[in-house]
């Protein structure tokens, strides 16, 4: 049996990314050989077809192309919507600083941001990712392989790039590097969530309760 | 205006501090400074720049430009705008007057969350478009996969109304909950089951009876759901006789 075909097999019955390591273990071969053979498969489905290999979110999966959506949308009838503004600032924000409390989210808006970071909870885009070891133990937050799946992205690392400058003060070489990048790193206790890839909600829609966000945060 | 105190001592005023409301991506464009408003209060805060050799008309200009353009749709970002811009005419005046006093320093350094807001427009759009990407995509639903919940099961003869009945039996013998703790931890169904499961045994018994008094209506209602669970899944018997409603495990 071929090893493509294999692979192909294994990731058409995959509901989510399945890692190089998995296929390789699951196949019992080497992780270069996998590699290989997504890079066939690639090539193969290339040629023509529906359907194609992508890389998010940690793993590989199989998924169609982008010029059968219409078609498959109508069968599917998928409820789409894009975040809304608020939303989408405190993704980012949590995005490049994860983990980081609530409080630093506020500060960053200068708005309160407690609602869009429960609607982005439920939404499972963001997870609670620990504590920090400080004075009231505030809740860390952080971004979710959901988050990763729903924006095609496979690594945090892979975040678009902010400017220079700027990629100084979050530190996103360091989140490159795969170290947390928060002020007093040192002192986060971080759980391991154990979450799982999974398939993205394609029912997202803007907030339908009123933004509860428009008091200023003030300094003394 | 920045927040100011008297200082009691000296009678000086002492600049508080800004706000943490960033200002709105007013772009400056002067002959020895190019960039957004933001950019030039952290480099002014900085002594990156020095503001002496930087015309403040263009930022005024910027600011106007902007109040135009918004239509002051945004107040906080206008404020925060103004903000900016008069700590900036403050510490100009303060470096262009012949004054022996030293200029006051910010109480509290000044504090503009970095980057700001208006930083990450770029990533967010970028964001927006890898998302609008992917949802051209379609991936296999896991709903694919069987769906526990309908797991095949069968009640025989007993009905729901003796379902109901068990459940008030338990509740009528419930004694009224303790103050409730704050920061109480979640409970677990899954791990109710396994209570429930060990405490039912191969004898039917009504649930009243497997459950530890005293015991409160949380807990009663904790139980049922635990063993309405069990019965889901084939792992609990049922057995309804004229009187009662008793209950042992399938295995």
């Amino acid at each position: 049996m071929e090893v493509v075909d294999s692979v192909m097999a294994l990731l058409f019955v995959a509901d989510e990314p399945v890692p190089t390591e998995l296929l390789a273990r699951t196949l019992n071969i080497g992780d270069g050989q996998v590699d290989q053979a997504i890079e066939i498969l690639q090539a193969r489905l290339a040629e023509g077809g529906p359907l194609q290999v992508v890389q998010l979110a940690g793993g590989w999966q199989l998924c169609t192309r982008p010029e059968f959506a219409e078609p498959v949308a109508a069968f599917l009838k998928p409820q789409r919507q894009r975040l809304g503004r608020s939303l989408m600032e405190v993704l980012a924000i949590v995005a490049y600083r994860q983990p980081i409390t609530m409080a630093e989210v506020d500060a960053a808006r200068g708005v309160q941001s407690d609602y869009s970071l429960r609607q982005l909870l439920e939404r499972r885009l963001l997870q609670e990712v620990g504590r920090r070891s400080t004075p009231g133990r505030p809740v860390l937050y952080g971004t979710t392989q959901q988050f990763l799946h729903q924006f095609n992205i496979n690594d945090i690392a892979d975040l678009p790039k902010l400017s220079a400058e700027l990629t100084d003060l979050v530190g996103v070489e360091a989140l490159a590097a795969g170290a947390p990048v928060a002020e007093g790193e040192e002192d986060v206790e971080v759980e391991d969530s154990g979450a799982k890839p999974t398939e993205p909600d394609e029912s997202e829609t803007e907030p339908t309760s009123p933004e509860a966000e428009r008091t200023p945060v003030v300094a003394e | 205006m920045a927040a100011r105190t008297e200082a009691q001592d000296t009678g000086l005023t002492v600049v508080a501090g800004l706000g943490l409301v960033a200002p709105p991506p007013i772009h400056i464009q002067a002959p020895t400074f190019e960039g957004s408003l933001a950019t030039l209060l952290k480099c002014v805060r900085d002594n990156k720049v020095q503001l002496l050799d930087v015309p403040l008309l263009p930022v005024c200009e910027a600011y106007f430009d902007y109040l135009v353009q918004t239509n002051l749709a945004d107040l906080d970002e206008a404020a925060a705008a103004l903000l900016a811009l008069a700590f900036l005419l403050e510490r100009k005046a303060w470096a262009l007057l012949p004054n022996e006093q030293p200029e006051p320093e910010p109480e509290a350094p000044l504090e503009l969350p970095e980057p700001t807001i208006h930083e990450y427009a770029p990533a967010i759009e970028c964001l927006r478009t890898w998302h609008d990407e992917r949802a051209k995509r379609f991936f296999r639903s896991p709903d694919a996969s069987p769906e526990p919940y309908e797991l095949p099961f069968t009640l025989a003869k007993v009905k729901v109304e003796d379902l109901a009945m068990a459940l008030e039996r338990v509740l009528r013998r419930a004694v009224p909950a303790t103050v409730e703790q704050l920061n109480k931890p979640r409970r677990s169904l899954s791990e109710q089951m396994r209570i429930v499961l060990v405490a039912l045994g191969k004898e039917f018994k009504p649930l009243e009876d497997a459950i530890p008094s005293p015991y409160t209506r949380e807990d009663a209602v904790y139980w049922f759901l635990a063993l309405l669970e069990l019965i889901r899944l084939a792992q609990v018997n049922i057995r309804v006789t004229e009187t009662e409603v008793a209950f042992a495990r399938a295995h």
